[in-house]
C-alpha cells in the first residue's frame, strides 16, 4: 500500500473529536461553544469553498452547457444540440487526435511503469548510493515540461542534435526525428517515457517499503526462488500501488500538452496531435469555444470510463484516486 | 505519514531482491550498480546536454564534427542571453506568482483542512467529498470556461457590470495570480496531516480559553509542518512549471512567465542554440536547487500525490 494509504479517502471516521460542549442532539439551536466552533470551521473551509465554486465548479459547468453551443466570444452563444459531437465524427484531424492520445497513453503508461518497477526493484536493495540514484530518476519529474521538451528538441536536431552525433558515431545516419511522420510519435513517445520513470519508481518504491518481510522469510524458508517470490508475492502485494500508478499516470499522460506544443506543434501533417492540443487549437486559434469544449467534454469522458474500467479490471475499490 | 520512509535506510535483509546471503553478492551488486549508474546517466545527460550546450559559440553548435565538450567555455552566453530576451523580468514574474501561490495556497487549504479534519458541522462530510471530487476534473474541462470567466470577470479592465466591454482579467497579475492559487490537493493532504493529531490538544487549549482560530494557528498548525513545507514545496513547483495557463492569459513582454517565454523565444529565435539553452538552464535551476534541497519532502508530496 505505501503511497496509497495516504491518498484512500478515510470513511467518516469514527465519532471523532467529540464537541465537548453543547450536546449536538438537544435541539436545533445550539448556542456556546459548540455553536461557534462549528460556525467557525465554517469560515475557515469558506475561502477555499468559495476559490472552488468560482474555478472548478463553475466551470465545469460552463463547460458542459457551452459543449451543446456555437460560441465565438464575440457573439452571444447559440445552442446548436448534439452538432458539435456530430462534427467531431467527422473530423479526421480529430479522430486523428484520440488515435495518437491513445497511442502515447498505451506506450508511455505500461512501459514507463515497466521501467519505474524495475528501477524501484533495483533501489529496494539498500544500495548505499541509492539517494543519489534516486535523484537522478526523479530529476526530470521536477522540471518544467517546457524545459524538458526544449532541451530534447536540441537532442533531436537532425543536424547537430546529441542523438544523432551519437548514431554518427555508430556510423547511422539518423532521420529528421521530429519532422519526420514515421519518427515524431515515437520520438515525442520516448520523451514521455523518460520523464515520468521518476514518479511512477517513486511511488512504487514507497510501496515495496511498506511490504511485510515475513512472508518472504516464509517463502525462502519453504524453498521459493526469488523469481518465484517477486511473482507470487511481490508482484500481487504491488496491486493498489499499480492501479494508483496506472491511474494516475494515464490521466496525466492523456492530458499531455506543453511538449506537444514545443516539440512538434501537432505536427508533421498531424502526426503527433493529441485531444488537448486540438481541444487548445479550436478554442485559442479557431475561437470555436462550444466545439472546443464538447472536444474536452470528450476527453473527459473517455478518462472517466478508461479509469472506471481499470478499476473493473484491477478489482480494486482500493487505490483509491 | 506512511510515506515518510522512503528516505531511511532500505530494510535490505528481507526484501525482495535483497541478496544479502547470496554468494554472489559482489557480482550482483555490481551489475546492480553498472544497470543503476547507466539509467541514471540516461536521465541526467540531457541536463548536462543543456548546460554544455549553454556555454558553446554558435559556431561550435553549428559545425558537424564539435565534440561533447565545448572547445572554450561561453560563460557570457548567459549575460548575452539575458540581453537577448529580459528572461530575468520572465523570471521575476514566474517568482512573484509561485510566492503568491504558495502562501495562498498554504493559508487558505491548511484552514479548510483543519476544519474538514477536526471540526464538524453541518454538510462538513459532503464538502469534503466534493473536494476529493474537484480533484478529478481534468484541467482540460476547465480551462477553458477559466479562461472566459477571467475573460468577462465583471468590472475589471473596463468591463461593465456584465463583464462586457473590456477585457477582464486578461492581462493582468489577477489572471495569473488568483486562479490557480488554491487547490483542492492541497486542502486534501492537510486535511490528512490534521486527522493524525490527538485530540486531547485541541481539548487542553480550549480549555486555556483559545478560540478556534488560535487552536489551528497556534497549536495544531505547528504539529504538521511537514504538510506546509510540502504543500508549500510542490505548490512553487507546479506554479513555476506552469506553462498552458499563463500562455493563455498574458499578451505582453512584462507579464510573461519564464515557460512561456522560452516557447516564444524559441519560436522567435529558432537556431539560436546557445541563448535559448542558457535561458532553459536558468528556468530549470531554481526548481532542480529546491528540489535537492527539500527532497525528502517533495518525494514525499509526490508519492502521496501521484499525479500533478
Amino acid at each position: 500500500m505505501g503511497a496509497t494509504t495516504v491518498v484512500k479517502a478515510r470513511p467518516a471516521r469514527p465519532p471523532s473529536p467529540p464537541e465537548t460542549s453543547a450536546p449536538r442532539r438537544t435541539g436545533r439551536v445550539p448556542t456556546g461553544p459548540g455553536r461557534r466552533r462549528r460556525r467557525a470551521g465554517m469560515l475557515m473551509v469558506a475561502p477555499a469553498l468559495l476559490h472552488a465554486s468560482l474555478w472548478i465548479g463553475l466551470p465545469v459547468v460552463v463547460s458542459v452547457a457551452l459543449a451543446f453551443t456555437k460560441y465565438d466570444v464575440l457573439t452571444a452563444p447559440e445552442f446548436v444540440g448534439l452538432a458539435n459531437f456530430r462534427d467531431m465524427l467527422d473530423d479526421a484531424v480529430f479522430r486523428k487526435s484520440v488515435v495518437n492520445t491513445l497511442l502515447y497513453t498505451f506506450f508511455t503508461v505500461p512501459f514507463g511503469m515497466a521501467l519505474g518497477l524495475l528501477v524501484a526493484l533495483a533501489l529496494h536493495t539498500g544500495l548505499k548510493a541509492r539517494g543519489i540514484f534516486r535523484t537522478a530518476v526523479f530529476l526530470p519529474q521536477v522540471t518544467a515540461t517546457v524545459a524538458i521538451a526544449l532541451v530534447w528538441l536540441w537532442i533531436y536536431n537532425p543536424g547537430n542534435g546529441l542523438l544523432n552525433m551519437m548514431l554518427s558515431f555508430l556510423g547511422i545516419d539518423g532521420p529528421a526525428w521530429l519532422s519526420s511522420t514515421t519518427w515524431a510519435l515515437p520520438s515525442v513517445i520516448l520523451v514521455g517515457i523518460w520523464q515520468g520513470i521518476g514518479m511512477k519508481m517513486l511511488i512504487y518504491l514507497a510501496a515495496l517499503q511498506s511490504l511485510p518481510r515475513e512472508l518472504y522469510e516464509a517463502a525462502s524458508v519453504d524453498g521459493a526462488s526469488r523469481v518465484r517470490q517477486f511473482f507470487s508475492i511481490t508482484l500481487p502485494l504491488l496491486k493498489p500501488a499499480t492501479f494508483f500508478v496506472l491511474i494516475t499516470s494515464m490521466i496525466s499522460a492523456f492530458q499531455s500538452f506543453d511538449q506537444i506544443y514545443i516539440l512538434t506543434d501537432g505536427g508533421p501533417a498531424n502526426s503527433t496531435t493529441m485531444m488537448t492540443y486540438e481541444i487548445y487549437k479550436s478554442a485559442f486559434r479557431e475561437f470555436r469555444v462550444g466545439y472546443a469544449s464538447a472536444q474536452s467534454l470528450v476527453l473527459f469522458v473517455l478518462l472517466m470510463g478508461f479509469t472506471l474500467v481499470n478499476k473493473r479490471i484491477m478489482g480494486g475499490s482500493r487505490g483509491h484516486n | 505519514m506512511a510515506t515518510t520512509e522512503l528516505l531511511k535506510p532500505a530494510p535490505a535483509p528481507g526484501a525482495p531482491k535483497a541478496p544479502a546471503r547470496s554468494r554472489s553478492v559482489p557480482v550482483g551488486r555490481i551489475a546492480l550498480y553498472a544497470t543503476l549508474s547507466v539509467v541514471s546517466l540516461l536521465m541526467v545527460v540531457p541536463f548536462a546536454w543543456m548546460v554544455l550546450t549553454s556555454l558553446k559559440t554558435p559556431v561550435e553548435i553549428a559545425s558537424q564534427d564539435a565534440g561533447l565538450l565545448p572547445e572554450q567555455w561561453e560563460f557570457g552566453n548567459y549575460v548575452d542571453a539575458l540581453k537577448a530576451a529580459p528572461f530575468a523580468t520572465y523570471a521575476r514574474n514566474s517568482f512573484i506568482i509561485a510566492i503568491s501561490h504558495t502562501v495562498l495556497n498554504v493559508l487558505v487549504a491548511s484552514m479548510a483542512g483543519y476544519a474538514l479534519a477536526r471540526i464538524r458541522f453541518r454538510g462538513s462530510e459532503t464538502l469534503f467529498y466534493l473536494f476529493v471530487a474537484a480533484l478529478m476534473i481534468p484541467t482540460y474541462t476547465k480551462v477553458l470556461p477559466e479562461f472566459l470567466i477571467v475573460r468577462f470577470m465583471p468590472l475589471a479592465g473596463g468591463n461593465d457590470i456584465l463583464g462586457q466591454g473590456g477585457s477582464g482579467w486578461l492581462d493582468s497579475w489577477w489572471a495569473l495570480i488568483i486562479p490557480g492559487a488554491v487547490t483542492p490537493f492541497a486542502v486534501f493532504l492537510f486535511r490528512q496531516f490534521y486527522l493524525d493529531l490527538p485530540v486531547e490538544l485541541e481539548e487542553a487549549a480550549r480549555l486555556d480559553g483559545l478560540g478556534e482560530f488560535r487552536i489551528y494557528a497556534r497549536i495544531m498548525s505547528p504539529q504538521v509542518k511537514p504538510a506546509f513545507i510540502t504543500v508549500a514545496l510542490l505548490t512553487f513547483e507546479s506554479s513555476w512549471n506552469n506553462f498552458l495557463w499563463p500562455l493563455l492569459v498574458t499578451h505582453t513582454d512584462s507579464l510573461r512567465v519564464i515557460q512561456v517565454g522560452l516557447s516564444v523565444f524559441k519560436t522567435e529565435n529558432g537556431t539560436q542554440w546557445h541563448f535559448l539553452m542558457a535561458g532553459t538552464t536558468l528556468a530549470t535551476l531554481p526548481m532542480v536547487v529546491l528540489f535537492l534541497i527539500g527532497q525528502r519532502y517533495f518525494v514525499q508530496g509526490f508519492a502521496t500525490a501521484g499525479l500533478k
